[in-house]
């Protein structure tokens, strides 16, 4: 298992190289080419400044080179194993040096800086809809599952294909018209994460002057309901059908007839037999959920107003900032790999008749 | 040969049907066609589907500003819409019409293959002569008919809804954002077109951008599949490594990146979509060619000296492909998804109609809210996809030997 994790860890670099190489030559595919996207953003900068950002354009690509050099160049500084180089920009060795990924020209701040700071909000969303979706989707696929061909089981059948079929971006439009709205319901915020008084009260609910104050926690949980269903609701879905279709093939298998045979209760056989080997396939799928993972916190990001890496990265699409894109693809497709990589692990651990050798 | 007919009525929805019960003497893929349909969801599906494409076809026919006929006060006749119609209005109408004619030809006459052959060259010569003969005016008056009617003595036919997609409507004052009501059925937008129009126009994007990229899908995934399979040992190696990469990039981030900063061009969302999501198709490909290569068909084939050519295409690919058959109609689905996504962050094409982008008009300054843009588009956009896994369900259940019994 070992040896096989090791030359995962290794196929890893290979990997992310080639999406490198095909996100970097988008942009020098740009009319113009790397200069042309960079540079027509430069119209309204005094005159000292411009010569600061095209010194550091010319250093960070080379800007009178051919495009493969200047993907090297770039490669060499988002790399952490590279050429080292001094402040005019010779290089003076090689080894560690700390990766750069430039900087925003929108916001005029390192592009390492601004995910930093906006990585953890989308990482929250997901960290919290993903179990709030296994944990449903399991228990409705068994239920689907347990009586098969049953009422339960055809409606919901095409109810979840529905669901899977709606897209979050109207849901999010149609949860905020009606239930955020004044002139409808208005039950939930539809803005941002915290509501504006927040700072001030206390973090968990409380009475202060003799008022209801609901705190900061549950006030953040409160914004939070709408974002996470919208970015639920698709995958649970998908992983409900996927549950049920486990669940029947393992009824199929011989030791479910032993322990029926046996005289155990269905509920026994239910739970304690069938539904734990029906678990390891759906691990494998927590992998291939995060395409629609992504988009969903794309669009909910931008809907909500959350300043998550969605946001900022639709943001920094629209102002052509392109040193900003191209961290926040990169950052985001290595999180890609290591999550498949995870769940690769996740599943021999939780299957040991699973060997990958 | 009888075969007796099953009954598609009385079907619950989910089960198996009863054609699986009749003695099977249809070939495969006529088989598991004919099991598809026989299923509600199926049927409703493609119900839907040719719903959409009508609409698509005769989407001038339904919603312009011009008039089918026209008489003005001198009693002058016209037919301002026909001079309207552009070369890509009138391929469609030609491979429709082609369409229809072959579809009543009896496959027994002519076969299904000769059949698709002579749709396609209808289609591109259509597509040929129009272009090259038809030339509508460049600048379109739009508020021309309208005002005309108004001042009385002309007799005009107008089409069902009378306003082109991208008619402003400048010559009514305050009529963007008005709420459904007679003229205006489905209300107009912020730019005070009428949503209607756009609904039905924004169809022939949203289908085209469906088949296209799922076209473009389906070759790259077979290609690179097909060679990963049958070749084995390095080449496959070096193809999962190209299948990973490809999997390790955010679809809808590479979308929007394209889109930014190569231009807003529909033949390249549609290629960026297909260019992104063959791998699941290769890998479903590659798994089947890996199952084939060893089978005694495939070895017979290779020591009779046939072409590799042959080999692939002849011999396995028609053994190997009805997974893709399934992710064909699923991939559909998800690439109408991601263009109204794309559309509805403000990144899709410009002032094109699309479904997303009248949806993104929904969510109004000020904290308002204008349900007729979200309630309309989010139908349309549902029903699609929702149409599109119906059939990927049906099909997927009809090819599936596990369910075949």
């Amino acid at each position: 298992m070992l040896t096989y994790l090791f030359r995962r860890l290794l196929l890893l670099g290979p990997t992310l190289l080639g999406v490198s190489m095909i996100v970097f030559s988008v942009f020098a595919l740009a009319p113009g080419g790397i200069e042309g996207a960079l540079v027509a953003n430069d119209g309204n900068l005094t005159p000292g400044a411009k010569e600061a950002r095209e010194r550091y354009l010319k250093q960070r690509y080379g800007l009178d080179s051919p495009p493969p050099i200047q993907y090297l160049r770039w490669l060499n500084k988002i790399s952490p194993v590279g050429m080292k180089q001094d402040d005019i920009g010779k290089y003076t060795g090689f080894g560690f040096k700390s990766p750069d990924l430039g900087d925003s020209f929108m916001r005029n701040r390192p592009v390492r800086v601004l995910i930093a700071e906006s990585l953890p909000y989308t990482l929250m969303l997901q960290l919290i809809s993903v179990p709030v979706t296994y944990v449903i989707a399991m228990l409705a696929g068994l239920l689907a599952a347990r009586k098969r061909g049953g009422f339960f089981d055809v409606a919901s059948g095409t109810f979840f294909l529905g669901m899977y079929s709606f897209p979050v971006i109207a849901l999010s439009v149609l949860m905020i018209g009606f239930l955020a709205n004044a002139n409808y319901i208005k039950i939930f915020p539809a803005q941002g994460l915290s509501s504006l008084q927040a700072d001030v009260w206390p973090y968990l609910p409380g009475y202060a002057n003799g008022h209801f104050v609901p705190g900061y926690l549950l006030d953040v949980c409160w914004h939070l309901i709408v974002p996470v269903i919208c970015l639920s609701y698709g995958n649970f879905a998908f992983l409900c059908k996927l549950t049920r279709a486990s669940v029947l093939e393992n009824f199929r298998a011989d030791y479910v007839r032993t322990a029926r045979a046996k005289g155990l209760r269905e509920n026994v056989v239910l739970f304690r037999h069938v539904f734990r080997n029906s678990l390891i396939p759906l691990i494998t799928f927590l992998a291939s959920l995060l395409p629609s993972l992504i988009i969903g916190s794309v669009v909910v990001e931008n809907v909500f107003g959350i300043r998550g890496m969605g946001q900022l990265f639709v943001e920094a699409a629209q102002q052509r900032d392109f040193e900003l894109s191209l961290g926040i693809t990169i950052i985001t497709s290595t999180l890609t790999l290591l999550s498949y990589l995870l769940s690769d692990i996740l599943y021999m651990v939780a299957d040991p008749r699973v060997t990958f050798e | 040969m009888t075969v007796a007919a099953p009954s598609s009525s009385g079907l619950p929805l989910g089960s198996p049907t009863a054609a699986s019960a009749v003695e099977r003497t249809r070939p495969f893929f006529a088989q598991a066609l004919h099991d598809t349909f026989a299923r509600r969801g199926a049927q409703f599906g493609l119900a839907w589907i040719c719903v959409l494409a009508f609409l698509s076809v005769f989407a001038p026919f339904l919603a312009s500003s011009f008039p089918l006929y026209f008489k003005d006060a001198s009693g002058v006749e016209s037919f301002p819409l026909f001079a309207q119609l552009t070369w890509i209005d009138v391929t469609l109408l030609a491979s429709f019409i082609a369409f229809a004619l072959l579809f009543f030809v009896p496959s027994r006459v002519i076969g299904w293959g000769i059949k698709l052959l002579i749709l396609t060259a209808v289609t591109i010569a259509a597509a040929f002569i129009a272009a090259a003969v038809i030339h509508p005016p460049n600048i379109q008056t739009y508020a021309r008919y309208r005002t005309l009617a108004k001042s009385g003595q002309t007799s005009s036919l107008s089409a069902p809804i009378p306003y082109s997609p991208s008619d402003r409507q400048r010559d009514q004052s305050e009529s963007d954002f008005l709420s459904p009501r007679a003229g205006h059925i489905l209300g107009t937008d912020r730019d005070s077109s009428d949503v209607a129009s756009r609904l039905i126009h924004a169809t022939r994007i949203a289908l085209s951008i469906g088949f296209v990229s799922t076209g473009i899908q389906i070759v790259v995934g077979i290609l690179i599949g097909g060679i990963m399979g049958y070749f084995a040992g390095k080449t496959d190696m070096f193809g999962m490594r190209l299948i990973e990469i490809f999997e390790a990039m955010p679809r809808l981030l590479v979308l929007i990146t394209v889109t930014t900063f190569l231009g807003r061009n529909m033949f390249l969302i549609m290629v960026v979509i297909g260019l992104t999501s063959w791998p699941g198709t290769a890998r479903y490909i590659r798994a089947e060619f890996l199952r084939l290569r060893n089978q005694d068909f495939v070895h017979a084939a290779v020591a009779l000296g046939l072409p590799l050519r042959s080999i692939l295409l002849r011999h396995m690919l028609p053994n190997g492909i009805s997974p893709v058959l399934v992710s064909l109609s699923f991939g559909v689905a998800s690439a109408i998804l991601l263009e109204s996504t794309l559309s509805f962050l403000g990144l899709g094409l410009v002032d094109s109609p699309s479904w997303g982008n009248m949806l993104d008009q929904a969510r109004a300054a000020g904290g308002g809210f204008n349900w007729w843009m979200a309630v309309f588009p989010t139908l349309m956009i549902f029903m699609t996809v929702f149409a599109y896994n119906l059939i990927g369900e049906a099909l997927r259940d009809a090819l599936d030997p596990k369910l075949r019994q």
